[in-house]
């Protein structure tokens, strides 16, 4: 185990590095280049001298006159934690074990790792919402499902799941917002962000103050990310739910169903304390493929309500081609990413002993 | 299609499941009868994949009609000396044209009896001239769609037959100065866009866009992860293990983020989107042909294959694909849907397709304006088709799992 551990990990190295690779060609394959559309907007609007001086300072910042493989190389270096340091002139320095540098935002000019620190927190705080949601709700409608099944009551669930899962997020949040944030319908919603103007300064929980009920924040952030998670969570609820079912159902067909009935066990003490847990093994497998798409699907939605996380970051990163926030984006990403297949993989070999790995 | 030579298990489709061989199978319900046309009856009686089909099939019709139904050029007019034209047949573009001769000409080959791989080349070779000499003889004119309404209303024009929805897509009306935004009513069925376009023709010729967008790069990506899935379940080791990196690669970072970098930095017509969006689904194909193949190299036909000095291109891709590619076909029917999404997505945040392509994902962003307002019609009618759309796929997804896993066969 602890064997096919290290082994893993030493394979995430080529492949993170193949990841930014892949994201820093397509960047470096735009037309004008990772430098162009960053001179062009920085340096467009102001005369001659200080148009000159800006873009030299870019240069020497990013290194934009380098060829494409140094500049990789030099952001390599920059991230790795053993690495030469780099002088201010941008000249190499010695050997050193230092802190990783995403560098510095482009277009925002802040390092990227003050960026991702902002926004990280948010896309968070949806999935953490979303997740034991989407589990919660995924696990009983499948075991209901698999209960019933060929029923009216397997049918609907299985239909309206299915009707679920094909409704774009990109819809349904224009249509909450739409309809449910709007003087012009109903307002029972805020229209997007994650706090209302004031609730930072008030007490935590709702409260009086001064003979006035305040509603704190607590209430004010749930409030606010009502809409967001609804659209978050609807779609992945369906995909678990089928899952559930069909593993319920595989392994109500196995033998050791039969000796438990031959026992004469009460069905429910076999649905519950024997199938049960065997199906949440199936369970583990897609928890690692829901993170990422998670992430994925914050794009959207963070987008639609105007949520200041990853997904937004990502979004505006990538419309205004700012190579080092992207790097950095997809970089973290990549990381989270394949930190959860082997999590998952270490996490199957535990749940179930049949699994082993040597 | 899928050709099944014989020495394969014929009837068997996928991998046995567990505990189960080849020879426990009821020997009558495998003979001679194709993988195709067994599982082509197996879906077709499942209601979800019979509503599917409809549908999709319908949007069929609406992409090839899409010039006769919504079209600012009259079908048919009569001028005031009296001569007949018809100034739609002058405006069609090279996709019109090609739409539709080959719905004309797929109409014809499948009435005809012959064989099966007969109708398929000619429709393809019929495709394919089409496009050229399309391409090469049909001119785009530009006549501005206002003139018709004037010279209609000057009587210059005697009559003239419109076509149900006489708007083009890019027809904005710049002779009437309130049609822009306008909610649904009289002469505009599903009201205007924020250009003054009419919604009902956009959400016509946008059809075209979300078919070929599904298949298109699903077939790409299908191409792909076989090719390289396939490569890395027969020779395994280091080829595997490579190829693995490749996969993890892509599937580690969210499809979405993905797009986003490729789409943003090449700003892409609609071909380059349904190269980009094939280029980067591709690595669950690749997965399923994996295992399916190193399952299916141990097995005694794909062995004799080998041992009888078959070229490898022929055992990879005549022995050992028809036998592996279930799973492939079950989730390239959910891919399609995934892709339509992809496109929609892309759309709906500004950075997919150009200005002058009508796409129901860049509809459904003009609902809502920056002052708050919400158009709700742009909302519901885009937002219904690329729902029902995706649905449909989905169905019909499922009702191909159901139909191929020999898992649900059993019980």
């Amino acid at each position: 185990m602890l064997t096919y551990l290290i082994r893993r990990i030493l394979l995430l190295i080529p492949t993170l590095l193949g990841i930014t690779i892949l994201v820093f060609g397509v960047m470096a394959a735009a037309p004008g280049g990772i430098g162009g559309p960053l001179l062009n907007e920085r340096g467009g609007q102001i005369g001659g001298a200080n148009q000159q001086r800006i873009r030299e300072y870019y240069e020497k910042r990013y290194g934009l006159n380098k060829p494409y493989a140094i500049q990789y190389l030099r952001w390599l270096n920059n991230i790795s934690p053993v690495g030469f340091r780099v002088n201010e002139d941008g000249s190499l320095g010695r050997i050193a074990v230092k802190w990783p540098d995403l560098g510095e935002s482009i277009t925002q000019r802040r390092p990227v790792s003050d960026l991702l620190k902002d926004a990280l927190p948010v896309t968070l705080i949806l999935n953490l919402v979303s997740i034991p949601l989407v589990y919660v709700i995924g696990i009983v409608s499948g075991i209901i499902a698999a209960r019933n099944r060929g029923n009216a009551a397997d049918v609907g669930i299985g239909t309206s799941q299915l009707a679920l899962w094909s409704i774009p997020t990109i819809w349904s949040g224009v249509l909450l917002i739409g309809f449910l944030a709007n003087r012009e319908y109903v307002n029972w919603f805020p229209t997007g962000g994650l706090t209302s103007v004031g609730s930072l300064d008030a007490s935590f929980l709702p409260s009086h103050v001064d003979g006035r009920w305040q509603a704190g924040f607590l209430v004010d952030r749930v409030w606010h990310l009502i809409l967001p998670v609804v659209c978050l969570s609807y779609g992945g609820f369906a995909f678990l739910s089928k899952l559930m079912r069909g593993s319920i159902l595989d392994n109500l067909g196995a033998d050791y169903v039969r000796t438990a009935r031959a026992k004469g066990l009460n069905e429910n003490v076999i649905l519950y304390r024997h199938v049960f847990r065997n199906s949440l093994l199936s369970l583990i497998t897609v928890a690692a493929a829901i993170l990422p798409s998670l992430l994925g699907g914050s794009i959207v939605v963070e987008t639609i309500f105007g949520l200041p996380g990853m997904g937004k970051l990502s979004v505006d990163a990538v419309s205004l081609r700012d190579r080092e926030l992207v790097l950095g984006l997809t970089f973290v990403g990549g990381l989270i990413g394949l930190t959860s297949m082997v999590l998952r993989d270490v996490l199957y070999a535990m749940a179930d002993p049949r699994v082993t790995y040597d | 299609m899928t050709k099944l030579s014989a020495s394969e298990p014929i009837g068997n489709p996928g991998k046995p499941g567990p505990g189960e061989t080849d020879s426990t199978r009821d020997p009558l319900t495998v003979v001679r009868r194709s993988l195709v046309r067994q599982v082509a009856r197996d879906v077709l009686v499942r209601w979800g994949a019979q509503i599917g089909i409809v549908w999709v099939g319908l949007l069929v019709v609406l992409a090839v009609l899409a010039p006769v139904l919504a079209n600012s050029h009259p079908l048919l007019m009569k001028s005031k000396d009296g001569e007949l034209s018809s100034p739609w047949v002058k405006h069609l573009s090279t996709a019109d044209c090609t739409l539709l001769v080959t719905a004309v000409a797929f109409v014809i080959i499948v009435l005809t009896r012959w064989r099966a791989s007969t109708k398929v080349w000619l429709l393809l070779a019929v495709i394919v001239v089409t496009a050229i000499t399309s391409s090469i003889f049909v001119k785009q004119r530009f006549t501005s769609p206002d003139t018709y309404r004037d010279r209609l209303k000057s009587g210059e024009i005697e009559w003239a037959a419109r076509a149900p929805i006489p708007y083009s897509p890019d027809d904005r009306q710049l002779d009437d100065p309130t049609a822009r935004l306008r909610s649904p009513a009289g002469r505009h069925w599903m009201g205007t866009t924020a250009t003054g376009a009419d919604l009902a023709s956009n959400m016509i010729h946008a059809c075209r866009i979300a078919l070929s967008i599904g298949f298109i790069s699903t077939g790409i990506a299908v191409v792909i992860g076989v090719v390289i899935g396939g490569m890395m379940g027969y020779f395994a080791g280091v080829v595997d293990l490579l190829g693995m990196r490749l996969v993890e690669i892509f599937s580690a970072i969210p499809t979405l983020l993905l797009l986003l970098c490729f789409v943003a930095v090449f700003t892409p017509n609609l071909y380059m989107m349904m190269a980009i969006i094939g280029l980067t689904s591709w690595e669950g194909y690749a997965v399923f042909t994996r295992a399916e193949f190193l399952s299916l190299r141990q097995r005694d036909f794909v062995q004799s294959a080998i041992a009888s000095g078959v070229p490898l291109r022929s055992v990879l891709f005549r022995h050992m694909l028809p036998n592996g590619i279930t799973p492939v076909l079950i989730s390239a029917s959910f891919g399609v849907a995934s892709a339509i999404l992809a496109e929609s997505t892309l759309s709906f945040l500004g950075i997919g397709l150009g200005v002058d392509e009508a796409s129901w994902g860049k509809l459904l962003a003009d609902a809502r304006s920056s002052g708050g307002t919400f158009y709700w019609w742009l909302a519901v009618f885009p937002g219904v088709a690329i729902f029902l759309t995706v649905f449909a796929y989905n169905l019909i997804g499922e009702a191909l799992r159901d139909a191929l896993d020999p898992k649900v066969l059993k019980n």
